[in-house]
């Protein structure tokens, strides 16, 4: 329950609602002043120009007018309230007051507010009872003369019950709503933390899940595409990337155990034997060493740049590469190569725009590529290596040959590490060449292909044709 | 050439000052870096090679600190880092090569033999240079053996250039691929030597004495001794 109160999702709702409520009683302030605010004003204004009509009348005609006049407005009117006293005499001359409200006497010429009895009268004019009622009035003294010793107190005052009944009513209604609209609040803020929190819990389980080791472990999306998704969807491709990182780690070190014990133990063998054996065959063996530990060593590099270039590490500077040319130094660099070794190399361009990439990373793609069509397409009479632009604005590379070719079945192992098919086992080469070229096009966003190369001479197959696509520069 | 080797590795380094020794070279040996910028800091070397992990300070703060005193002795690191990146703050530490670890000794002695004819001749301003009968005129870009005129391509000539410049000395293949292609890594094909026996047949076949040798495990020299 407390974690809920700590939510942001919480706060934000009670930020809301505190906001919600202010701008309520802001508006409830308003609302008040300009209807029962003006009411009340209305009544003084009304009570004061009362008074002052009184005077006029007092003033012009005298007592005697003043009291006709009272009379005739208690007879009339429904809610005014007036009352005329003698003074110092203390007679009541005129009004419908039975008595003077105490209130009356803290001054002259104030308002104040005073309850007074009123008999309750049914249909017939019968009275039935008596009942509290509220008022609001002023009194004032006149004087026919400065000097006069007769002096008259007269009281002007309205019935305000109703209306101070409609007040009070409308302040407990609005206060009630008020109550339920911050309740209502409150408890959508719970549960819509509630909530929250429940999605977070998920994501929290599933983190908690990974660190304990089990990183197959992903973070269940709803498919809304809210933020709380994307976050899911982020977290997940992260998770993808670390999984594939690590994978590539023990990769590296089960091919480590794999390719590198055996030389190795072929090493510490022939050194045993050779101890035993005469010079020459120390001689012997020692040469056979150097040459088995150099190719430890060469295999042992390729494992480290393959690491290294899958963890986005050994990547470099990534800077829009000018691909033809690239691909025309390899060419120049491996034409002689391909011809001693009895090929017809043909190199074909097409103006290509720039890739985002690594010079070093994708001439030593290139580089691969020509190796492997060297080595493996035996009995091929051609290679051909292509750069063309792709229809999406990028970039293929591709290197054909007129070799054996792979089988289709076969072509998917190919990248993987270590997966030599067994027709060329015999070839020398620690068969990295292609994995290292795959972890390359990844680094590239680049996808690779194996499909069909160039028709073999006999005709009635094709050799290897090995593609790297490039997307667009972003 | 007075060279300090700068590495921890005490039997590596054992090794490789044992193979300069007899290569005819003084070497200097200090175990971690404080020790190898005081030595260093004495002056005298021609070469350093440095190691750039070691312990008390690293190989490219030593170099660094060296350069900003202005020592220009060439350097060259040995690293276990190869990427691009490793290879590139190598050399804006002031580093003159780099080469990575595991490497051949015959690939570090050439380089360091290098390094020490880059000293030789301190600027680029030669132009022209010579070997026994055979001319090479950078401006002209011509080549020219006992006065017939050599028509090569414009890589041939570049690696030409660079055999020139070497003449004497054992150029390996990396070195090579590194220089006149300008890539660091190693193909798997013998691509170099069929540049190299192509360059051959232009400069050397027709002619009575070849110049353009072998040097079995590793690499070519360019020289008119046999």
């Amino acid at each position: 329950m407390l974690r809920i109160l700590r939510t942001t999702s919480f706060r934000f709702t009670i930020i809301y609602v505190v906001l919600f409520a202010g701008a309520m009683a802001a508006l409830g302030a308003y609302l008040y002043s300009a209807t029962f605010g003006e009411a009340a004003k209305q009544t003084d204004t009304v009570i004061d120009s009362e008074i002052s009509v009184l005077a006029d009348l007092f003033s012009t005609s005298g007592s005697g007018m003043l009291t006709r006049v009272i009379r005739q407005r208690v007879a009339w009117s429904d809610d005014a309230i007036y009352m005329l006293i003698g003074a110092p005499s203390g007679a009541v001359l005129a009004g419908n007051l039975t008595a003077l409200p105490p209130e009356a006497l803290t001054g002259e010429g104030d308002f104040f507010n005073f309850k007074f009895e009123k008999p309750l009268v049914d249909a017939a004019g019968r009275e039935v009872g008596i009942q509290q009622r509220e008022a609001r009035g002023k009194m004032m003294r006149f004087r026919a003369a400065p000097d006069a010793e007769q002096s008259y107190l007269v009281v002007v005052a309205r019935d305000v019950a109703g209306r101070e009944f409609l007040r009070s009513r409308s302040q407990s209604v609005v206060t009630r709503a008020a109550l339920v609209t911050i309740a209502f609040g409150v408890v959508i803020g719970l549960m819509f933390s509630r909530s929250f929190l429940r999605r977070v819990e998920v994501v929290n389980k599933t983190t908690r899940a990974i660190r304990g080791g089990d990183l197959s472990q992903r973070i269940p999306t709803t498919g809304s595409g809210d933020e709380l998704d994307d976050l899911g969807k982020n977290l997940n491709s992260m998770l993808d990337q670390i999984e594939r990182l690590m994978a590539g780690m023990r990769d590296v070190s089960d091919n480590i155990a794999h390719d590198l014990r055996s030389p190795l133990t072929r090493i510490r063998n022939r050194l045993n034997s050779a101890l035993e054996g005469s010079d020459d065959d120390k001689d012997i063996a020692l040469r056979a060493t150097i040459d088995d530990s150099d190719k430890v060593l060469a295999t042992f590099n390729a494992l480290l740049s393959i690491a290294r270039i899958r963890s986005g590490e050994g990547a470099g500077v990534m800077e829009p590469i000018d691909i033809v040319a690239i691909a025309e130094e390899m060419a120049e660099l491996y034409e002689p190569a391909a011809q001693d070794s009895g090929f017809e190399f043909t190199f074909i361009t097409a103006p290509t725009p720039a890739i985002k990439g690594s010079r070093e990373l994708v001439s030593q793609a290139i580089a691969n590529f020509l190796d492997n069509a060297l080595k493996y397409a035996e009995g091929g009479s051609h290679i051909e290596l292509r750069v063309e632009p792709s229809k999406a604005g990028g970039a293929i590379l591709s290197v054909s040959d007129d070799g054996p070719g792979i089988k289709e079945e076969d072509r998917n192992r190919v990248f993987e590490r270590f997966v030599r098919l067994e027709q060329s086992r015999t070839t020398p080469g620690s068969g990295l060449g292609l994995s290292l070229v795959s972890a390359i096009a990844r680094a590239h966003g680049a996808t690779l292909e194996l499909t069909d190369g160039l028709p073999q001479k006999n005709g009635d197959s094709f050799g290897l044709r090995i593609v790297m696509i490039f997307g667009p520069p972003e | 050439m007075r060279i300090l080797l700068v590495e921890d590795d005490a039997e590596a380094a054992a090794y490789v000052a044992k193979g300069l020794r007899e290569a005819g070279h003084v070497v200097d040996h200090a175990l971690d870096g404080e020790a190898g910028l005081n030595m260093a800091n004495s002056g005298g070397y021609d070469a350093f090679v440095i190691d750039r992990m070691l312990p008390k300070m690293d190989g490219l703060s030593l170099l660094s600190k060296r350069r900003d005193d202005g020592d220009e002795t060439p350097a060259l690191f040995l690293s276990a880092l190869g990427e691009v990146d490793d290879r590139v703050s190598g050399l804006k530490a002031g580093g003159d090569d780099y080469l990575v670890k595991p490497y051949a000794f015959s690939e570090l002695l050439a380089r360091i033999e290098a390094l020490g004819r880059r000293r030789a001749q301190p600027t680029g301003v030669t132009t022209r240079f010579q070997v026994a009968d055979l001319e090479l005129d950078v401006l002209t870009r011509t080549v020219r053996r006992a006065e017939t005129k050599i028509d090569l391509q414009p890589r041939e000539f570049r690696l030409l250039e660079y055999l020139m410049r070497h003449a004497g000395q054992v150029v390996t293949r990396t070195m090579l691929l590194e220089n006149v292609w300008e890539y660091h890594f190693d193909p798997q094909t013998n691509v170099i030597d069929v540049h190299i026996s192509r360059l051959r047949a232009k400069i050397d076949k027709d002619f009575d004495k070849p110049l353009l040798k072998t040097i079995r495990g590793a690499g070519y020299r360019l020289s008119e001794e046999p």
